[in-house]
Formats: C-alpha cells, structure tokens, sequence
C-alpha cells in the first residue's frame, strides 16, 4: 500500500517548463485571441458557418491550452484529470442536449 | 497509521498532504471544486444562450432587440480587452508559480502582483461595462420598461446573473491572491508557499477557462 501511494506520489510531479515555454503558450494564445476578434469583424465576409467553425476550433485550442500547460494538466496525476475531464464532458453533453430541446421553440420550450 | 504520516519530502522540502489515492489531498480536492464549477457555469451559459435566442426571435420584429443586445450598443472593444487582460493575467500567474518552485521570491513577488494588478483591472472593466449596459437599458429583471414599452424577458437576468458569477470569482480570486503575497511575505520559508501558490493559481486559470468560453459563446457568436 505504501508502495502503491509512491508511485502515485511520483505520477503527481508534473511537467516542468521554463519561463520561456511560458511566454511561447502566452504568445500564442494572444494570437488566437487576436484571430477570433479578427474573424468576428470580417464575419459577414467570410460567412457564418465558416465563421462558427473557426471560432469554435481557436476557442478549444485556447482553452486546451490553458488547461494543459498553464493549469499543468497535460503529465499530472492521472486522478486530477479524471475530476476535471468527466464533469467537462458532462456540462458539454448537458449543454448541447439543452440547446437541442430548446432550438426553434419546440419541444418542452414551445 | 494514516496515509499521511508515510507522505515523504520532496525535493522542495515539501510536506504534501497525500491521501490514500497518492496526491495531494488539497490539490485534488481544488479540482474536484473546479470539476463542479465547470457544471455550474455550463448551465449558466447554457441558460443564457437559449434565452438569447428566445429574446432575439420576440424582439427582433419589433427592432427593440438591437438596443439590448450589449454586442450591439458596447461592441467588442471592451471585452476584447478584459479578454486579453485575464489571458495576461494567466501568463503571470504561471510566471509567479514557476518562481515560487524556483525560491526566486523578488521575482515571485512582481509576478503575483501583476496578478492582483490584471485581477482588479478586469473586475473595474466589468463593472464598467455592467454600469453601462444598465444604463443603455439592460436591467436585471424578467420585466422592465425600455423607451416606453414594457419588456418581458430573462435575458438581461441571464446574462448579469452569469456574467456577474463570474466577475465575482475574479474578485474572489483577487482576494486569495492578496492573501497568499501577504502569506508568502511573512512567512518566506515555509515548505507550503509552492503548493499555495499552485492552488490559487489553478482556480486563476480556471477563471480564465471560464472567460474563454463566455468570451466565445455570448460575446463573439
């Protein structure tokens, strides 16, 4: 049992980065950022699905971002992202399903 | 003999509190509060865009929509900045955990203020913004009165109510962080600093999450 929590305790010790890997995530992130406000000007140019698409992939992109290197997810404890991951993708479903019921006034919402 | 007691130090002289699953007992419990946060938010969010939706097809016809939706009279501007206010923000907060780790305390010390700076500038934005949109129309009530007509909606509650949940963990956050310099200050040597700096600065980062979505989902779509 002892054993057992070392090695876990080992699993804790996540990924170490140096303040310039900090500043290149920081970097990139101001980009995305930028980009979205970018694309949401010129959006009746390019369209609104393209628009949606695009939008979406930057935003999970930056927020995948976050959570990996700067709430250092990505190489931590295997526990850490099961109560993290789980409820995301709980709210995610939850989200959708209720956008879905509650679309175009039909349903339960008409 | 409980799990703790067999907890060794690690190379920073730590004491963590690991329990039985073998992490620190703080740390996991932070995450499972920001597991149930990330739920909480989901259905505020969620709430709010299927009124949105609702208001926009009422109100549309008769043009008043316009004059309520805050993208319409505030524009991007503003947000686009609290934006990158708290993306910085987050930049520096893992700047002044990295210093903690490396016992560079002046360093860790200007990082975390420029935290607390970034922290308090967002929130004085939001206020800002929230005292602008109240007084452009958006009251935080299912019916108010707008330019003489009565309107019946829950989309200024909705979205005050989300947006103001949020700029009160920012608030929150900004608290913690100001006692975790203080604590850090006085008491230099202490083998917790890394790990207290580490868990304020996971729920910062959550916050920042947070924005990225409502970001995203209210302001740009």
């Amino acid at each position: 049992m002892a054993e057992h929590a070392t090695h876990d305790q080992h699993a804790e010790v996540h990924e170490s980065h140096g303040t310039g890997f900090y500043w290149m995530v920081g970097a990139i992130l101001a980009i995305i950022t930028t980009i979205e406000v970018a694309i949401f000007l010129v959006k009746d140019a390019i369209g609104n699905e393209l628009f949606l698409v695009i939008l979406f992939v930057l935003s999970i992109a930056k927020g995948a971002g976050v959570v990996m290197f700067f709430m250092h997810l990505r190489g931590d404890a295997r526990i850490f992202q099961f109560v993290f991951i789980v409820p995301l993708i709980f709210a995610v479903t939850m989200c959708l399903g209720f956008l879905t019921i509650f679309s175009n006034h039909v349903g339960i919402a008409g | 003999m409980s799990a703790t007691s067999h907890a060794h130090h690690d190379e920073a002289g730590q004491a963590p509190l690991v329990g039985s699953l073998g992490v620190d007992s703080r740390k996991l419990g932070l995450w499972a509060f920001i597991g149930s946060e990330t739920l909480f938010f989901t259905a505020l969010i969620t709430t709010h865009l299927i009124f949105y939706a609702r208001t926009k097809a009422e109100l549309t016809a008769s043009g008043m929509f316009a004059h309520l939706d805050p993208k319409h009279f505030l524009g991007i501007n503003l947000t686009s900045v609290l934006a990158a206010i708290l993306l910085a923000s987050s930049l520096t907060m893992v700047l002044a955990l990295a210093a903690s780790k490396a016992k560079e305390w002046q360093k860790f010390r200007f990082w975390l203020l420029a935290t607390i700076i970034l922290g308090s500038s967002f929130v004085l934005g939001q206020a800002y913004e929230f005292t602008h949109l109240y007084e452009e129309g958006l009251k935080l009530a299912p019916q108010f009165v707008f330019e003489g007509e009565t309107v019946k909606s829950l989309f200024g509650v909705t979205f005050f109510t989300m947006t103001g949940f949020h700029g009160l963990h920012v608030t929150l956050g900004v608290v913690w962080l100001i006692a975790v310099y203080f604590k850090v200050r006085k008491f230099a040597a202490s083998p917790e600093n890394p790990m207290d700096v580490e868990l304020v600065g996971l729920y910062w980062h959550f916050v920042d999450l947070v924005w990225v979505a409502i970001f995203t989902l209210i302001y740009l779509i």
